[in-house]
C-alpha cells in the first residue's frame, strides 16, 4: 500500500513538473501614417501588409540586403508588359487595385464608352459559357487570363516567398483603412518591423526595416508603434524612399 | 465461479469487438479506406453548385447486398430521408443533422490581399470586401459561405483551387464533428450593420478583428476583437465613458451586471484586466469589493 502511494506521489510530481509554465507574450500595435509627397495631408497607410522578423538588424543583415537589392516591377509597370489595354490600367490604377478581384466589375465595365476590353471580351465568353448575363457577370473573373486577372498579385508573392525563406517570418499583418494593425502573441524579444516589398506611394517607393523591442505583457491597449515615410518626434520607424523605377515600356 | 469467470472475462472482451466491427450501413464515412478514391469518382460537379448527392451507381458497385438487405436497408437512409422504393425524395444535401468530415482550408489572409479593399463609411463604391462572403444573418452574427456557388465565382476553373480540386478546400477531418449554430459571442448587444448611434458600426472588418489578415487556414481562428476597438469611442475624454461608468457602478455594487456591451451571463462575471487598464485603475474582483 505504502509503495502504492509513492508511486503514485512520484507520478504526479512528474506530471506537474512537465505541465508548461503559461507563456507570457506581447502585442505590437502598428500606425502607419505617410504623405505621398510633402504638400499632401499625412493620411493612414491602408491595406499594405507587414511582417516581423525576430532578430534584429544584424542578424538579418543578409535579408535586409535582399530586400534592399531586388528587382522590382511596380503595378503599371507589369500590366504595361504583359500588353494590358490602357483602359484596365485605368481601372486597376482608380481603385488602387492590384488585381481585377479588389472591387466589382459593374455593366459599363463590360460594354459601352467605357468598357474594359479585357472585360468584355471575358463577359462574351462567360455569356456562352454560363447562359445568362447576371451569371456572366457575376463569374467573369473565371474567363480572364490569369496574367491579366491576378499575375502582377501572384509575382508579388513569388517575390515574398523568396524573401521570407531566408528570415523566418513569424507573421504579417495588413493595415485597416486607419493604418492599423496588431501583431499579436508575440514571444518577448526583439524583431525587425518590414514591409519586404517596397510600397508604391505616388512616385516613390518606400521601404521600412526597423528594429522592434517586444516585451511581455505589452498590451494593445498602450501607445501604439508609429511608422511613417516622415521623421517626426513620435515616429519610431522612418521608411526609406526612393524614386519609382522607370519602366522599360516607357 | 472460478470456471465462470473466463468466459465472463472473454464475454465481456468480445461482444463489444463484434459489435465495433460490424458496420453501420446507414453511416457513411468518408474516412474508409475504399471511400478515399478520387472525389469525382462519386460526385459530379455540377455548375453553379453541388447540390446533390452522387447516383446509385457510386454505392451499389460495392454495396449490391446492402442494397437488397430487408424491407428498409438501412444503406438507403444515408441520402434518403424515406426507405422505399415508391419514394426516391433525398436529404438537402448536405444533409446538416450529420456531423461533419471535412475541415475547409480557408486563407484569409491571401483573400484579404486579393479582395478585401476598403468600405468606406460614405456611400458603398462597389469594393469587395469580407461582406462578399459574410453577409448579415442577424444584427448580431455574420452568416459563413455554405454553399460552393461562393467560391465558384472565382474558382469555378483556373484559378486554384478549381471546381474539381475538392481536395484544395475540403482536408479529412482527424474524426468527424459539428460546429456551433452560432459562435459564442462575449458582446453580445454589439451590431454589426447599423449599430451605434449614428449607425457608424458599419466599419472596415480587420479594424476590430484585427488577426483576420495573418490567418493562413481556419484552424484557431477566432473572432478575436480587442477591447481597443470598442473604447477608442466608447470610453473616451470627452466622448463617452460606457466601460469606466459600468466599473463605477461595480465599485458601488459589486453584484452590478454590465448590461452596456454583455448579456447577464458574461456582465456578471468578473471585468477582465484588459478592461480596468483602459480605465486606467488597478485591476479588481467583485468579492474584494466591500
Amino acid at each position: 500500500m505504502k509503495f502504492v502511494f509513492v508511486a503514485v506521489l512520484l507520478m504526479v510530481t512528474v506530471v506537474l513538473a512537465q505541465e508548461p509554465v503559461a507563456k507570457q507574450t506581447g502585442v505590437l500595435r502598428l500606425r502607419v501614417r505617410v504623405k505621398a509627397d510633402d504638400s499632401s495631408p499625412q493620411r493612414g497607410l491602408s491595406r499594405k501588409r507587414f511582417f516581423l522578423i525576430p532578430g534584429t538588424l544584424e542578424q538579418n543583415r543578409a535579408l535586409i540586403a535582399a530586400i534592399e537589392q531586388q528587382p522590382l516591377t511596380t503595378r503599371d509597370c507589369y500590366y504595361k508588359q504583359h500588353q494590358a489595354s490602357a483602359a484596365l490600367i485605368g481601372w486597376l490604377k482608380e481603385g488602387d487595385c492590384e488585381s481585377v478581384y479588389c472591387r466589382s466589375i459593374e455593366r459599363d465595365s463590360v460594354s459601352g464608352a467605357k468598357a474594359v476590353p479585357e472585360f468584355a471580351s471575358a463577359f462574351a465568353a462567360s455569356q456562352k459559357e454560363y447562359g445568362n448575363d447576371e451569371t456572366a457577370l457575376r463569374w467573369l473573373t473565371t474567363n480572364i487570363p490569369a496574367d491579366m486577372r491576378d499575375g502582377f498579385y501572384r509575382d508579388r508573392q513569388h517575390a515574398l516567398e523568396a524573401l521570407i525563406k531566408q528570415g523566418n517570418t513569424i507573421q504579417s499583418v495588413m493595415t485597416d483603412r486607419n493604418g492599423t494593425a496588431y501583431f499579436t502573441d508575440l514571444g518577448p524579444g526583439t524583431y525587425v518591423l518590414s514591409n519586404l516589398i517596397p510600397t508604391e506611394l505616388g512616385q516613390t517607393l518606400v521601404t521600412w526595416n526597423c528594429e522592434v523591442q517586444v516585451k511581455a505583457g505589452d498590451l494593445a491597449t498602450e501607445k501604439p508603434y508609429l511608422v511613417s515615410n516622415r521623421k517626426d518626434k513620435n515616429v519610431k520607424c522612418v521608411g526609406i524612399e526612393k524614386p519609382m523605377p522607370v519602366c522599360a515600356t516607357d | 465461479m472460478t470456471l465462470i469467470k473466463p468466459f465472463l472475462i472473454c464475454f465481456l472482451i468480445c461482444v463489444p469487438l463484434r459489435l465495433s466491427a460490424a458496420p453501420d450501413y446507414g453511416k457513411f464515412s468518408h474516412s474508409t479506406q475504399k471511400h478515399k478514391a478520387a472525389c469525382n469518382t462519386c460526385h459530379k460537379i455540377t455548375f453553379p453548385d453541388i447540390k446533390d448527392y452522387p447516383g446509385h451507381d457510386a454505392c451499389v458497385s460495392c454495396h449490391r447486398p446492402q442494397f437488397f438487405r430487408g424491407a428498409r436497408p438501412p444503406i438507403c437512409s444515408v441520402c434518403h430521408s424515406k426507405t422505399s422504393p415508391r419514394d426516391d425524395v433525398r436529404y438537402t444535401f448536405r444533409n446538416p443533422a450529420t456531423k461533419l468530415q471535412f475541415d475547409i482550408e480557408f486563407p484569409h489572409d491571401r483573400h484579404q490581399d486579393v479582395i478585401a479593399l476598403l468600405r468606406f463609411s460614405h456611400a458603398p463604391q462597389g469594393y469587395n470586401n469580407c461582406t462578399i462572403c459574410h453577409a448579415p444573418r442577424t444584427t448580431t452574427f455574420k452568416a459563413v459561405p455554405k454553399d460552393h456557388n461562393s467560391c465558384f465565382n472565382c474558382h469555378w476553373k483556373s484559378q486554384q483551387p478549381v471546381a474539381d480540386n475538392c481536395n484544395g478546400c475540403h482536408k479529412l477531418a482527424n474524426a468527424p464533428y459539428v460546429t456551433a449554430e452560432f459562435p459564442s459571442r462575449i458582446s453580445a448587444k454589439y451590431m454589426h450593420d447599423g449599430g451605434g448611434e449614428k449607425k457608424q458600426h458599419v466599419g472596415e472588418c480587420t479594424s476590430c478583428h484585427i488577426n483576420i489578415t495573418k490567418a493562413a487556414s481556419l484552424r484557431g481562428l477566432k473572432p478575436d476583437v480587442p477591447i481597443t476597438a470598442c473604447t477608442e469611442c466608447h470610453n473616451k475624454d470627452g466622448l463617452r465613458q460606457d466601460l469606466s461608468k459600468e466599473l463605477l457602478a461595480i465599485d458601488k455594487n459589486r453584484g452590478f451586471t454590465c448590461v452596456y456591451c454583455h448579456e447577464a451571463k458574461v456582465g456578471s462575471q468578473d471585468p477582465p484586466a484588459s478592461h480596468y487598464l483602459i480605465a486606467e485603475r488597478p485591476p479588481l474582483k467583485r468579492k474584494d469589493i466591500k
